[in-house]
């Protein structure tokens, strides 16, 4: 499936900046179920200094700055990739999760070492007792990894309501466990900290996730918004996604943008602006399919 | 041990019969004191208690007028303490430091082996040398640094090592600190007191030089340089003035020569960073950091952090800057990597550990975490993080109930915890009231960097526990230190930092950039001191007035001081005080309890003391332009009037004698900067403040006073208060005898070019300045700065003392003489914010997204 995303974002102020420092991580990465075929990042005003680099993680990151005095930012980045099905997993062949667990503890060597450290508290997710008794359903003795995991995402997208209002980025994950409601970002802070607090290596995923109308209705351009879900990895097949908003495993619909330990690893667009004084700040996400043929399904929630 | 030599007047002998059960520097068990130490003995016995209290007295005082202090809390007002030394140094034998120094050497060879290896193929964890959760658990893992290419073999420039002597007699390492040691100023310093109040027995002891770590570290700064290699700019970046260990960077960067700087003074741009100055920017090259590494870079590290630089990371990232030491090296500040060390050395040098480190158990692994929890009685245990507000915990002082606390915390996160064995360190001579006492000293050493490894600091910084018997050792808890002296058996060659030129010249010269954070300053500075002068001098007139009140007449005497107090009101412009329609009479009528409060209350806005107060903690943050006479005196005014402790609150001194000394001082000050500082932009922008405050404080008090049309005799009285306020008596009797008349007076305050206390004056000075200011380039030749000062110059010109001194029937004020001065005021106000806008500019920091909070790693 091919697509065309367009992720704009402007921060309004109430007064002038007179320079800024930002640092973008908004365009999409190649692996091997996503190809990426062009992107582009439009920066107004234009940057004075613009660098790139991948980040620790691998992420594609922009850092930019601007020393003329400014009233808004605004930041488009536009790509086009596509994505293909992910090979189809047998969740019931998976290893036992204690098997998987134990792999990790007594790690030394290999490859092992550095996914070693999605089993530790994140500076967004602290792994507690808390997120322990909400995972230990799912982990009964000997049951297979991906099925486990599976069984969390049900439970988290029916125990827990969709509920933009409630929360903001930095809501913490004992508010959520304790309203039961939330946005993609804290379930897949969730799942993470439930996947963690099991001794299992957990990352968050950022990306977009294609919504389709109601039928009979028009696309409206610039209605999405930006996604997040969580990754498990199984050793021997590597990271395996799951999107606990919309209780599904991550399929062409899906284009990721960056991966961490969580949020605060890839934040879209972060910065530091001298002067200004308070801000707005809009944000408009446009998943725009490129093939022909349409798909009337289930609406996905961002 | 009983000592059998020594009759009772020997300081030895007391010493001796107060030694705990530990191994003694000393005696190291023996009946006598160490060979090494006996010539320190023999001298302490000949200076006898007297001598040697007036040594330590002598100490202080030197540290003291050198403000030498250590912020016990940051940043809060009068916590600074004086540092303490004590006169009695640690003496290490030439045979027993080299074996020392070869262990630390090693060591920190080890160290920076580990930061290159984690930042970089991480061979230690992939190998099974270190578990990864030791390292990835660690908040100094920095993972936005990974891709930072190292400086060289050897990144980690400085480091430094706490060591301790155990039972054994072997020195022991208890920790390293490797992001930003500090110390090194304070050992230097300790170390220039203990020269000047013991030069003979310095000598004759062939006590090694710290100058021959110095040295190195300056040379290993320049060819850090990427590039300007012949001559890099190398800054000292300091946290600021509420750091604790401001001192030491203040100190370190005077001694290094380098310019001290915080982060408001860089800017990244270009990829570059660069140091903003009254004369523009400049590329730095070099930064020694002294801020922790998670402050460093707002944008890529802590976001909350108002120390750091934006963009700092991706300068270093892009080779365009060095810094010493690399962010990311808080990795290595972990207990944890003690366990491990002598496996890691084994494996990068083939060598077994030389110098030992405290038995350490981490308790991410299961046979060292049962120990531990087994041992927790007996343990200290540590976070493998450390943080300011965490103390380590001595499980022997906990109740069953807080070590059941302890023991679950462990559980729940064994991989953050250590426990350590619990060492009986040794103790040293020290001089506690006025008995020599065994107090156990921790010494702090450092290392730095060289082509052919790492060279340490002969010595180091000692530091002692208050308390007999204590272990634990820190300048925070109130901890003394001394000086530690490593003899050689030779006599030592003088090591001078100072360079030599190759040949016979006379050096060019270069004008150090003046960073705009500093500028701005001095120029308060400058303001401050002329307000509190100002200020001081008006209450000091009235509470001379107020105690001649009884016998005057009361018919002139009640409008004279009442335009006095609404004066004071003005000029400190503490509204509404007595200025205000109704209750303003009332307090005239009682002035004492407002002018008590404009005097002292430091949380008045405009108090006297509320500005005495301003003016030392902005003097605090460019404390490195002053020299020691000048720092004197903001240290005296500081323990005067600010200090918890001053003395200036109960009555028993006169007011104005008080106000008589502090007016003394803030003269003093004057003076000495304008004997003392080369007339470069610093003292330019000191003096436009002064000046700049001395005119608007001059027009405040005479539109209080001689702008209303008042009666012949109080006007008379007021005039003469005026020109003693003014400093201008004197002056004025010799001129024109014992005429006093309103034309005659302003001719001298306010148009005479030739009285330093005139508003001419203050005017011509201030033009002279600002025109010698540096100036962009398409301002070169008459900017508005210039236009400002040369409306107030022709309009003062213009004037005519005859005509000002006219008033209209019944106006009730002199109408000419008050628009004159409300003109000043405002041209005034305008330069103000002009050169604040061109010379200060700084803005607002501000977040374009919420700072994420950080849940991680409770302990």
């Amino acid at each position: 499936m091919k697509y065309r995303v367009t992720h704009m974002t402007a921060f309004v102020y109430e007064g002038l900046v007179g320079h800024c420092y930002n640092e973008a991580r908004l365009l999409p990465c190649q692996h091997p179920q996503q190809k990426v075929l062009s992107t582009e990042l439009n920066i107004d005003p234009a940057p004075d200094d613009h660098y790139q680099r991948y980040d620790y993680f691998g992420n594609w990151t922009n850092y930019f700055s601007i020393f003329k005095p400014h009233e808004k930012l605004e930041v488009t980045a536009t790509s086009e990739v596509e994505v293909s099905v992910s090979p189809q997993l047998n969740m019931i062949e998976s290893l036992p999760w204690e098997m998987v667990r134990e792999k990790l503890r007594n790690v030394r060597s290999g490859e092992l070492v550095e996914i070693s450290q999605f089993c530790l508290s994140s500076p967004s997710i602290r792994v507690d007792e808390l997120l322990a008794d909400y995972a230990q359903p799912s982990f009964s003795a000997g049951r297979p990894l991906l099925d486990a995991v599976h069984d969390l995402m049900q439970r988290i997208f029916n125990e827990f309501t969709y509920d933009p209002d409630f929360s903001t980025i930095s809501t913490p994950l004992k508010q959520v466990l304790e309203h039961r409601s939330g946005v993609c970002q804290d379930f897949a802070h969730l799942a993470i900290g439930c996947l963690r607090s099991q001794g299992l290596p957990a990352r968050y995923v950022s990306g977009y996730v294609e919504t389709l109308p109601p039928p009979g209705q028009e696309r409206l351009v610039g209605a999405d918004a930006s996604h997040a879900w969580f990754s498990v990895y199984q050793p021997g097949i590597g990271w395996v996604d799951f999107d606990p908003t919309n209780n599904q495993m991550p399929q062409e619909q899906y284009i990721t943008v960056a991966h961490g330990r969580d949020y605060g690893d890839v934040t879209p667009l972060k910065g530091v602006a001298y002067g200004g004084g308070e801000h707005e700040l809009k944000v408009s996400v446009d998943v725009m399919r490129l093939d022909e043929q349409k798909q009337d399904s289930q609406k996905p929630k961002p | 041990m009983q000592n059998s030599a020594q009759s009772d007047p020997s300081l030895v002998a007391q010493f001796y019969a107060t030694r705990l059960e530990a191994y003694d520097e000393m005696y190291a068990g023996e009946e006598q004191p160490l060979p090494h130490w006996q010539p320190l003995m023999e001298e302490l016995d000949q200076l006898g208690k007297e001598g040697l209290d007036l040594r330590r007295r002598e100490a202080q005082r030197l540290l003291r007028e050198n403000g030498v202090t250590f912020n016990i809390h940051d940043g809060l007002r009068g916590a600074a303490r004086p540092w303490q030394l004590d006169p009695i140094p640690l003496i290490i034998s030439e045979d027993e430091w080299l074996v020392i120094e070869d262990g630390l050497r090693q060591r920190a060879e080890l160290l920076n082996l580990i930061l290159v290896d984690l930042y970089g193929e991480q061979k230690l964890l992939k190998q099974g040398l270190l578990p990864p959760q030791l390292v990835y658990a660690h908040r100094g893992f920095q993972r936005a640094c990974a891709d930072i290419k190292p400086l060289g073999k050897r990144p980690l420039v400085i480091c430094s090592s706490n060591m301790a002597r155990g039972p054994d007699g072997r020195m022991w390492v208890i920790d390293d600190r490797a992001q930003s040691p500090s110390g090194a100023g304070y050992a230097l310093e300790n170390r220039m007191v203990m020269t000047r109040i013991a030069p003979t027995l310095f000598r004759n002891c062939h006590v090694k030089r710290l100058a021959s770590f110095f040295q190195p570290l300056r040379d290993r700064l320049v060819r850090l340089a990427p590039q300007n290699k012949d001559n890099p700019r190398i800054v000292l970046l300091t946290p600021g003035p509420y750091s604790p260990a401001y001192f030491d960077h203040a100190y370190l960067a005077n001694y290094l020569g380098y310019t001290l700087v915080q982060g408001e003074d860089l800017s990244v741009r270009d990829g570059r960073v660069w140091l903003k100055s009254l004369e523009g920017l400049h590329q730095v090259d070099v930064i020694l950091r002294r801020i922790n590494d998670e402050y460093c870079d707002p944008l890529e590290l802590r976001m909350d952090s108002r120390l750091g630089i934006a963009g700092l990371l991706q300068a270093a990232r892009l080779g365009n800057v060095a810094i010493a030491n690399p962010i990311g090296s808080a990795v290595l500040e972990n207990p944890g990597l003690l366990a491990f060390l002598p496996g890691i050395a084994r494996f990068f040098l083939d060598e077994e550990l030389k110098l030992p480190s405290v038995a350490t158990w981490w308790c991410g692994h299961d046979l060292e975490r049962k120990f531990v929890l087994e041992n927790l009685d007996k343990l200290v245990i540590k976070p493998i993080y450390r943080r300011r507000d965490q103390k380590a915990i001595f499980g022997a002082q906990l109740n069953d109930l807080e070590r059941e606390v302890l023991r679950q915390r462990i559980l729940r996160r064994p991989h953050l915890y250590t426990g350590q064995e619990v060492v009986s360190f040794s103790t040293a001579p020290s001089l506690v009231g006025d008995l020599i006492q065994p107090r156990h000293a921790v010494l702090r050493s450092f290392l730095v960097a060289g082509d052919d490894g790492y060279q340490a600091m002969p010595g180091g910084l000692t530091r002692i526990s208050p308390e007999v018997g204590q272990l634990v050792v820190s300048s925070r808890a109130g901890g003394h230190s001394k000086d530690a002296w490593v003899l050689s058996r030779e006599p030592v060659q003088y090591v001078s930092l100072w360079q030599q030129p190759k040949e016979d010249q006379v050096l060019p010269y270069y004008e150090e950039p003046l960073p705009s954070r500093a500028a701005d300053s001095l120029f308060w500075v400058g303001r401050y001191v002329e307000r509190a002068e100002g200020i001081a001098r008006l209450m000091r007139a009235i509470f001379l007035l107020r105690r001649e009140q009884r016998d005057a007449d009361a018919y002139i005497a009640k409008p004279y001081l009442d335009s006095l107090l609404r004066a004071l009101t003005h000029v400190t412009g503490a509204y509404p005080g007595f200025v205000e329609e109704e209750e303003g009479e009332a307090l005239l009528l009682t002035p004492n309890e407002e002018l008590q409060s404009l005097m002292l209350d430091i949380d008045r806005s405009g108090s006297l003391v509320g500005v005495l107060d301003s003016f030392v903690q902005v003097a605090m943050t460019v404390r490195d332009h002053w020299p020691t006479e000048i720092w004197r005196i903001i240290d005296a005014i500081q323990s005067d009037w600010i200090d918890e402790e001053s003395e200036k609150l109960p009555g028993n001194h006169r007011r104005e004698d008080q106000l008589d000394q502090l007016v003394m001082q803030l003269v003093a000050f004057s003076g000495l900067s304008a004997e003392s500082m080369t007339r470069e932009s610093g003292w330019m922008l000191l003096d436009i403040g002064r000046r700049l405050e001395r005119a608007l404080g001059l027009i405040a008090l005479l539109r209080a006073t001689l702008v209303p049309v008042q009666e012949e005799g109080v006007q008379n009285k007021l005039m003469e208060s005026v020109l003693v306020i003014c400093d201008s008596l004197s002056t004025f009797r010799r001129r024109y005898h014992s005429y006093m008349h309103l034309p005659t007076v302003l001719q001298l305050i306010l148009m005479d070019n030739n009285h330093p206390r005139s508003l001419a004056y203050q005017l011509a000075s201030l033009q002279k300045h600002v025109t010698k200011l540096p100036r962009s380039r398409e301002l070169q030749y008459f900017n508005s700065k210039d236009r400002c000062l040369l409306q107030a110059t022709t309009a003062l010109r213009l004037a005519d003392p005859v005509q000002l001194s006219q008033s209209a029937e019944g106006e009730g004020l002199y109408r000419d003489l008050d628009d004159l001065l409300a003109g000043q005021t405002e041209n005034l106000w305008r330069l103000s914010d002009l050169l604040t806008s061109s010379y200060f500019s700084h803005s607002q920091l501000h977040q374009l997204s919420p700072p994420r909070q950080d849940e991680d790693d409770e302990v």
